[in-house]
């Protein structure tokens, strides 16, 4: 089992799209690898894997980066071509998709919640870089709150979907998600095991993954670029879930494990198909 | 060959069928809503697939996976849905993804009637997303059993040229009950002149290629061949790339693999008395077009010189056949005039051209003969209080 990074873009990534054009000390390359080494440890082939992305910095520097068959959608619409995708796949191809925080949780939050409804097994790698990063540093809906970004100068005031009682993990669990994780890129070894759940759901899965970007979020929020000073700041407000302070954003951990406990979108689908052509009706 | 008194809808989810479309996804909508509900009661008979979306949005992107799986895939929506297929549109165009796309239009603007027919979205066809740098194909029938054959052809030219398809139609094509005979076999099929293109697979790796040639299966996921798709511009392996020169090469050929085979949709046309030396030329297409081959036919008989024009192929626009030097007349389902427009930047410099809007309504035959009348006396065209513009 390749632990070496050197070993597992080998065997996954294309290395004309690896190293990728990230900047200098962005957490993206921490959870890419977390995803890459779940895969790696399941020992899945390329082959196994249609791997999607968005756009914004998640979607760009992952897109044609695995070996295997990819796409990209635009933004916020990945969720609905996956699920089209899902029904005409065979059943043991998995999908993944690696999209950003306002991808997700903003302009394509309505897909991911029907995707989610639906159980379509599809495993939503959120690589959540703490606001809309590519576009110069913008807050997105899971910036910390009271951030200050290039649109919250004063501080993001506005609630986000980590606040208390309204975490984009309860409203996706309501919605028929059956595997939920949340893990920071400085809990790197504790998500590799959530992203393996996740990726044997046969349903639909999602693990949000909050990382650092010094170049934009770290120079307003942080006042420095400095890439040791925001992970150092992000290690010091996560916590594993069930032992949060009072100065805890992230809590890492499993949200929800209800893997095997509903049928999956296209499975459920294809059999009902089946039965109305054999006898029709359900 | 089975024979069936139903509506435009029943013949295009019939139509579909024989095509090999076995994905359909669809949203609610007022005048296309009984054409997913034909869809929902069919395909899962047929092996098929039937979902329905969030929104019209959703609709058309499940449509694209699903035709990236390898399955013939399409939706169907009136005005104020076809609009949110911009997103999906500019995506499947990009990545030439065949699917079909029929709009049964209402009238406009914004959710306007719902329950009357209208041509709003004329220009909106051609146009369906943002960015420009693409050529589109739009079909538009005119009878419940034409709107069959002419879906069959849409997905046709979908998998050859590897795009999606639209199909325009309005409320009284798809809600009215005709008289429709559906082949029942291939024989059947060929007498009927249905043509069916088989999906295939792309083994790469050249995803993209710099020319317009026809018949280049498209991207497939599935197949571990390494396909790459994506909304920015593809290289032509498929990688993401911001340069102007692989841009120019990738738009070059989303525009001229359609310009360039104009041959495989240009004679979806008809014509009436069109070369018995007309003085007025009536263009028209869709539903309208009925009422206007009667008036034409009944203003011949009165010895007044019209022919008609009626166009199937809306997009890219038939610019070849407006070569006569003569007057020629729009009959629209709106008030604004588009079709008016497009004629005339294809006629002759000569050439006169005139604009007839009706809007939820068609146009009487009286109404029409008295207007074809008017023009050919030189007259200005009066109607209902107002007078509307020569153009």
């Amino acid at each position: 089992m390749a632990h070496l990074s050197s070993a597992l873009v080998e065997d996954y990534l294309r290395t004309r799209k690896i190293p990728s054009t990230a900047c200098s000390g962005c957490g993206l390359g921490i959870n890419h690898k977390v995803v890459i080494q779940a895969i790696s440890e399941l020992d899945l082939k390329t082959s196994d894997i249609i791997w999607g992305t968005a756009i914004g910095c998640a979607g760009r520097q992952t897109f044609g980066t695995w070996k295997g068959d990819g796409f990209a959608g635009t933004h916020g619409r990945v969720y609905a071509i996956a699920r089209g995708l899902r029904i005409a796949l065979p059943p043991e191809k998995k999908i993944v998709l690696t999209v950003g925080d306002g991808d997700a949780f903003g302009i394509g939050l309505l897909h991911l919640i029907h995707a989610a409804r639906s159980n379509a097994g599809i495993t939503v790698i959120v690589m959540d870089n703490l606001g809309y990063q590519s576009t110069g540093g913008q807050f997105g809906f899971t910036t910390p709150q009271g951030a200050k970004t290039d649109s919250s100068p004063y501080g993001m005031f506005e609630h986000n979907l980590m606040s208390e009682g309204m975490d984009v993990m309860d409203i996706l669990k309501s919605a028929g998600a059956t595997f939920l994780a949340r893990h920071t890129a400085t809990d790197a070894l504790a998500a590799v095991e959530s992203v393996k759940k996740a990726l044997s759901n046969d349903g639909f899965s999602l693990v949000h993954m909050p990382y650092p970007c010094p170049t934009n979020f770290a120079s307003r929020h942080l006042g420095s670029r400095s890439a040791v000073n925001i992970f150092r700041w992000m290690q010091e407000h996560s916590a594993p879930r069930g032992q949060e302070k009072p100065d805890t954003i992230w809590a890492n951990g499993v949200y929800y494990d209800a893997r095997g406990s509903r049928p999956e979108m296209s499975e459920h689908v294809w059999e009902s198909v089946g039965k109305i052509r054999r006898t029709g009706a359900l | 060959m089975k024979r069936f008194l139903e509506t435009g809808n029943f013949a295009i989810t019939e139509g579909a069928i024989l095509a090999g479309c076995r994905f359909f996804c669809g949203y609610p909508i007022t005048p296309a809503t009984e054409l997913a509900e034909a869809m929902s009661m069919r395909l899962p008979q047929v092996g098929g697939v039937y979902l329905q979306a969030e929104d019209e949005c959703a609709a058309m992107h499940l449509c694209i996976g699903a035709s990236l799986g390898g399955m013939k895939s399409m939706t169907a929506t009136s005005g104020p849905g076809f609009i949110l297929y911009a997103d999906p549109y500019g995506w499947a165009l990009g990545c030439e993804t065949p699917m079909v796309v029929m709009n049964s239009g209402r009238v406009g603007p914004v959710s306007g009637i719902t329950g009357a027919p209208g041509q709003g979205e004329f220009y909106l066809t051609r146009y369906p997303t943002q960015g420009g740098n693409y050529e589109t194909i739009t079909l538009a029938p005119n009878s419940a059993q034409e709107s069959m054959k002419i879906i069959v052809e849409a997905f046709y030219l979908s998998e050859r040229l590897r795009m999606p398809v639209t199909v325009l139609g309005d409320q009284l094509l798809t809600d009215g009950m005709e008289d429709i005979s559906v082949p029942e076999n291939d024989e059947e099929m060929k007498e009927m002149g249905f043509r069916v293109w088989p999906r295939s697979y792309h083994k790469g790796p050249d995803f993209y290629p710099s020319v317009d040639s026809l018949d280049i299966p498209p991207v497939q996921m599935g197949y571990n061949t390494g396909a790459l798709c994506s909304d920015w511009t593809p290289t032509i392996e498929g990688y993401d790339i911001e340069e102007v020169e692989e841009h120019h090469r990738h738009a070059y050929r989303l525009i001229y693999k359609v310009r360039n085979n104009r041959q495989l949709f240009s004679e979806l046309y008809e014509k009436k008395f069109m070369d018995d030396d007309p003085d007025l030329v009536v263009v028209s297409f869709g539903t309208p077009s009925r009422v206007v081959n009667t008036a034409v036919d009944r203003a011949r008989s009165e010895g007044l010189k019209v022919g008609a024009l009626r166009l199937i192929n809306l997009w890219p626009f038939p610019d070849q056949l407006f070569t006569r030097k003569t007057k020629y007349l729009s009959v629209e389902l709106n008030w604004d005039g588009q079709l008016v427009r497009e004629i005339q930047r294809a006629v002759p410099k000569d050439a006169t051209v005139n604009f007839l809007g009706t809007c939820g309504d068609l146009p009487t035959i009286p109404d029409l003969i008295e207007n074809f009348d008017k023009i050919l006396k030189n007259q200005p065209l009066e109607r209902k209080g107002w007078v509307l513009e020569a153009w």
